[in-house]
């Protein structure tokens, strides 16, 4: 119940987030694979203001899911500038949260000894730690299930037990590489739901990777297009609708089916141009 | 078939082949002359059993060996647990000292006796080596396997929650690594029990199961040799249950295989 409280008021006013403002100019990435150096990013240039929802699409081999782990600070080899706040980045800081693909939930430990576990190294106080832990599981709706073993939660369940373990340390900037990739479709429509209600209570910049153009443009404030090999931005598309968002509205419909014909278009064959004329029929019966 | 999984089914089946052996056996023992010698009666051993348990012999034989064996695994198994993890971690050492493991390994434990006792006499000191020695083999290669197994997927989780090094071997290495730990040890508790016995029958001892066996082989005290036995078999049977118990206590995260 205390939920829907804190959507009335959020932490933070809706105009002025915190912080959490990312900067990358000429961003470049190679990987050596033998003598040879392979392009995996190719000077991206991005932007993204504290508080912004990005999603990121692209095909495979684009370089996103890299993009996201040289923000993360997991990988520290890279040219170019990636800064958070104007602080380079050097590797890892509790200050950027990262969701992956799998849950990645310790087996050894219960829900709450899994949340609790990130705070290790936070200055918060060891009574609060507590509280603030439950209130995470409270956010994912997942309380009742604090003693469960990971193996014990279903794949969506997991999924927002680690949605709940990155936002424990109330990271500046999220980052989700293929969050609800893994999920089946019923349970991904309920984990971006509740993505959407947790990015609007917290206001936290968030970056999410995805293939699921659809997901991309109803939880996005813009989407980025990616080209492959090797990686740079293609286009960038506003999404100007106010949040929580109607799934069902046309305008988001039709971005979509926009952004799919751009990110299928140059790789259609000229002899079999059939995969575009099936769009519009989709546009239709939304 | 879900009858036969009570514990009183299990128990009444695991009981029909011993019952079956000890009619044979006794059958045997019936035929009189040198077979009386070789199959005793089970009532002269059940009647030895009885003096040794009143006498307070047989108590005093399993503390022996059984403070042996225990001290044995304690300390070969957490010396070998550390090499295994230290190794895995830290390629040098891997390097410079697992060629030689491996080959030393290689050589049963029966052939280093001799040097053993060159070096150390026949005292309670080389017995106590061979059984750190059988605990400390089986521990550095599971402990070696399970920390050089860890996903690396879950050492980023660490790194991402910035934990230092030690943070990262006790909150993320060692519980990764803990199943195979564990099965290092199963193996060590078989090993080191093994070692036990064995030493105590060829080096002797002032008392133990081993030392006792040996000493009635000599006398041909079939009967004694049956007591101590019987007590060892009872023994490691339970020390392994018991240790299953805590293994699966210990390991309580994992996924119940079906």
């Amino acid at each position: 119940m205390t939920l829907h409280t804190r959507i009335d008021t959020p932490h933070v006013p809706i105009d002025t987030p915190a912080n959490g403002a990312l900067t990358i100019a000429n961003l470049s990435k190679d990987f050596r694979i033998g003598r040879e150096a392979l392009p995996v990013l190719d000077r991206i240039d991005l932007d993204i203001r504290a508080g912004e929802f990005v999603s990121i699409v692209g095909p495979s081999g684009c370089g996103k899911s890299t993009l996201v782990r040289l923000i993360a600070g997991l990988d520290t080899d890279y040219a170019g500038e990636i800064r958070l706040d104007g602080k380079r980045i050097a590797g890892t800081s509790l200050d950027r949260g990262l969701i992956f693909q799998d849950h990645r939930l310790f087996p050894w430990l219960t829900l709450e000894e899994n949340v609790g576990l990130a705070l290790l190294n936070t200055d918060i106080p060891k009574p609060q730690r507590a509280r603030i832990v439950a209130e995470h599981i409270a956010l994912v709706n997942l309380t009742g299930f604090e003693q469960a073993y990971p193996h014990q939660l279903s794949g969506g369940m997991a999924q927002r037990a680690a949605i709940a373990r990155a936002l424990v340390t109330e990271p500046k900037l999220l980052l989700l590489d293929e969050p609800l990739g893994a999920l089946d479709a019923l349970t991904r429509v309920h984990v971006q739901r509740e993505l959407q209600r947790i990015w609007l209570t917290q206001r936290s910049t968030m970056v999410m990777v995805t293939h699921d153009v659809e997901e991309a443009v109803f939880l996005g404030d813009r989407v980025i297009v990616m080209d492959a090999k090797p990686g740079r931005i293609r286009r960038i598309v506003d999404i100007d609708l106010p949040h929580p968002r109607d799934r069902s509205s046309p305008i988001l419909h039709r971005l979509r089916d926009e952004i799919l014909a751009e990110l299928t278009g140059p790789q259609v064959d000229s002899q079999a141009p059939e995969n575009l004329v099936h769009l519009p029929v989709r546009e239709v019966r939304a | 078939m879900a009858r036969l999984n009570t514990p009183a089914a299990r128990i009444l089946l695991g009981l029909v082949v011993p019952v079956l052996l000890l009619i044979w056996w006794q059958a045997q023992s019936a035929q009189g002359g040198a077979r009386a010698l070789a199959f005793v009666p089970l009532q002269e051993v059940g009647a030895t059993l009885a003096a040794q348990i009143v006498s307070g012999f047989l108590l005093n034989d399993v503390l022996s060996t059984l403070s042996r064996a225990l001290t044995g695994l304690l300390l070969g198994g957490l010396a070998g647990t550390a090499l295994g993890v230290a190794m895995a971690m830290w390629r040098p050492l891997d390097r410079v000292v697992g060629p030689l493991y491996h080959a030393v390994r290689q050589v049963p434990l029966l052939g280093w006796l001799p040097l053993i006792g060159l070096w150390v006499g026949n005292g309670d000191a080389t017995k106590l080596l061979v059984v750190s020695l059988a605990a400390f083999y089986p521990t550095v290669l599971n402990s070696y396997e399970g920390v050089a197994a860890v996903e690396r997927r879950y050492v980023e989780v660490g790194s991402l929650f910035g934990f230092s090094p030690a943070q990262r071997f006790s909150h993320v290495l060692l519980p990764a690594a803990l199943p195979l730990i564990l099965t290092g040890f199963t193996q060590a508790l078989a090993f080191a029990w093994i070692a036990t016995i064995g030493t105590e029958i060829l080096l002797g001892a002032p008392a133990g199961l081993g030392a006792t066996m040996g000493v009635a082989q000599a006398q041909q005290r079939m009967d004694v040799i049956l007591v101590a036995i019987l007590a060892a078999a009872l023994l490691g049977f339970s020390i392994n249950h018991l240790f299953a118990r805590l293994r699966r206590h210990l390991l309580r995260w994992q996924p119940v295989l079906a």
